[in-house]
């Protein structure tokens, strides 16, 4: 029985008076691609905060990689973030250094490899991402939203990630380079038996990429499950998410 | 699944690569690997031996090989499942020529010259530009004030202000007590102690209350009102200002330099106040002059005009750090890193100005004699 990577429980949250999360208990399965959802400000990207070690659940237990992160120092957190790959919602691309120079800051950092290696890497992480090479030598503020991501997105794959977090990939995305983005992941979920955790708000991502979906809301998971059965299940909650009319149209077109 | 580090070895011709192949096990490899060089023909890489592979240690294999096979070697990978394969087909097919990345043009040293000397000019215009653009709508909004954010005003003064009387207050009485305590030293020598009334009131009231609280307003609200109007631009709130019809000088830009205006010579007149204090005190102490002896000197000594061309120059120092403080602001682009470039850039050229001016006050007062 394979342990999960990551194990959440009973998690609660309160920025002051606000609850965000009121006892959600979750399991990250090795080699899954599990889709988090919930409306807006229903606390997505705090659990993910929650799963990198940025944030400290006010009460409940979080495991990382097999480890309990509960007042966990930064020494020795440090390995296990280096196993973990994070693209952040509006990428978080260092502003002082080019596109090539960002992607290859976790492998200057934790390797002794030499630069033009580093370089190359760099460049082949880009164009995994979808991103022309020559995308490398510009500035993050001279690129549009969307190459933004695929930049984040290969900067969070430099180390090859056992577990990469994606928050809202594809916000922002054409539907084509979101379909590619889509396939991407899959494909290193495939050779590099990548788990991963992504937020999305994108209905054809979750049918496509996602093996499982959590559907967040009033503090707790309203429903989990494939999109199959969330899609067939009788939860008000979840019917009433994953029934308006954008949802219905991403299943009969891609599922 | 604990593992060797990545290794490799050779026969002089194929190449055996063995243990963990990723990111963090690779250093090792990465050099050995830089000193292999097979020989034209076929080389077998062996890879049987690979507990572990990534994407990284795939590449640094890969480019190996590529190298070799320029240098006339046909290399095979052998020992490989069929995940590790398409690990490499993946990488291969991305089309990256190992040995060349995109950077940014790197100009000489003439050209960087060139660039800075026109940039330099560009900035100077420009500038020029802003503070006209500032006159002119501080001008419009004089005719109609109801326009100008008076709330906003408030706020800034009270921030550049009231705020700063401590650290101002603080700093003018300890300018006051080493001044008198450096010339008591030279004036006992003459028994000519009560000189040092003339000496703190001068130095303080024309020339030091106002350049210190220039030189700590500068450090505190220019550096501050760059920052603001920095972070603002960096996160397209600038931008957001313009679409909606509001002008950013408006909003951002006159409040601040009305509020510094108003502010700054109250800020040098309690500084006045304060240096004097100090003056006094140490008077008192080292060279027995009574308060009252001093303020009745001060009284005859030092005149009114004195006391006015030291309080005349803070609202034209305010003008310099707000205007500098401003435009700096809005020169920030894009990223962190250049709104703190442009802070550092604000302060020194703000307090380099106030000085310049101040050494210009100098002359101009000399020559007309007051
Ligand atoms: N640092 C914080 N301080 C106070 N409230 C916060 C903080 N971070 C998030 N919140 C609140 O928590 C809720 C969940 O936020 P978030 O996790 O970002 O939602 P989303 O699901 O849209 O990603 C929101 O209502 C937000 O206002
Ligand atoms: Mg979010």
């Amino acid at each position: 029985m394979a342990q999960p990577v990551v194990r959440m429980r009973d998690i609660v949250t309160r920025f002051g008076d606000k609850v965000v999360h009121d006892g959600i208990s979750l399991d990250v399965e090795r080699g899954e691609v599990l889709a988090v959802v919930g409306g807006s400000g229903s606390g997505k990207s705090t659990l993910m905060r929650e799963m990198i070690m940025l944030l400290s659940p006010t009460a409940g237990k979080v495991e990382v990689l097999g480890h309990d992160v509960a007042g966990i120092s930064e020494l020795e957190a440090l390995p296990l973030r280096r196993r973990i790959g994070v693209m952040f919602q509006h990428g978080a691309l260092f502003g002082g250094q080019t596109v090539l120079e960002n992607v290859g800051v976790p492998l200057r950092e934790h390797t002794e490899l030499h630069d033009d290696i580093v370089d190359e890497l760099a460049q082949v992480k880009l164009t995994l991402a979808g991103l022309e090479p020559r995308t490398g030598a510009l500035w993050p503020n001279q690129l549009s939203g969307g190459m933004r991501k695929r930049a984040a997105l290969a900067r969070a794959l430099a180390l090859d990630p056992e577990l990469l977090f994606l928050d809202e990939p594809s916000s922002g995305l054409d539907p084509l380079s979101a379909d590619a983005l889509d396939e991407l992941i899959l494909q290193l979920r495939e050779l590099l038996g990548l788990t991963v955790v992504m937020i999305t708000h994108d209905m054809d991502s979750l049918w496509r990429a996602a093996d499982r979906v959590v559907l967040l809301g009033e503090g707790r998971i309203l429903g989990t499950g494939s999109m199959e059965e969330l899609a067939r299940s009788n939860d008000p909650d979840v019917k009433r998410f994953f029934s308006g009319p954008r949802a219905r149209g991403a299943q009969t077109g891609g599922g | 699944m604990a593992s060797d580090p990545a290794s490799v070895s050779s026969n002089g011709q194929d190449i055996v690569c063995q243990g963990d192949w990723t990111a963090l096990q690779l250093d090792r490899a990465a050099r050995d690997l830089r000193y292999l060089r097979p020989l034209p023909g076929d080389v077998e890489i062996d890879l049987s031996g690979v507990s572990r592979i990534d994407s990284t240690g795939a590449w640094l294999i890969y480019r190996a090989a590529h190298k070799w096979s320029k240098l006339g070697a046909k290399t095979r990978y052998i020992g490989l499942d069929d995940k590790t394969r398409e690990l490499f087909e993946l990488i291969a097919g991305q089309g990256i020529e190992p040995g060349d990345a995109p950077h940014p043009p790197a100009p000489g040293f003439l050209e960087n010259l060139g660039r800075d000397s026109a940039e330099a000019a560009r900035n100077y215009m420009a500038f020029l530009g802003f503070i006209g653009n500032a006159t002119f709508s501080s001008l419009r909004i004089l005719l109609t004030p109801a326009r100008l954010r008076w709330s906003q005003v408030v706020v800034e003064s009270e921030e550049a202000g009231f705020d700063a009387l401590p650290i101002v207050g603080m700093l003018a009485f300890l300018m006051g007590i080493v001044i008198a305590y450096q010339g008591a030293v030279v004036l006992q020598q003459y028994g000519a102690g009560i000189f040092i009334a003339d000496l703190v009131g001068l130095a303080m009231l024309r020339e030091l209350s106002p350049l210190v609280t220039a030189i700590i307003v500068a450090g505190r609200t220019g550096s501050a009102y760059t920052a603001q109007i920095g972070t603002m631009k960096v996160t397209e709130e600038v931008d957001a200002l313009r679409t909606m019809g509001i002008a950013p000088i408006e909003l951002l830009v006159l409040p601040k330099i009305f509020a510094l205006v108003i502010a700054m010579p109250l800020l040098t007149v309690f500084a006045d106040l304060m240096g004097l204090l100090g003056g006094m005190i140490m008077a008192n102490n080292l060279l027995d002059v009574s308060f009252q002896n001093f303020i009745d000197r001060l009284a005859s000594e030092v005149t009114i005009a004195d006391y006015l061309v030291g309080i005349g120059k803070a609202p034209v120092f305010a003008l310099i750090i707000a205007a500098v403080g401003c435009y700096q602001g809005f020169k920030v682009s894009g990223s962190a890193e250049s709104v703190g470039k442009h802070t550092t850039i604000s302060v020194v050229e703000s307090i380099f100005l106030v000085i310049v001016v101040d050494a210009i006050f100098s002359i101009v007062f000399s020559r007309m004699g007051i």
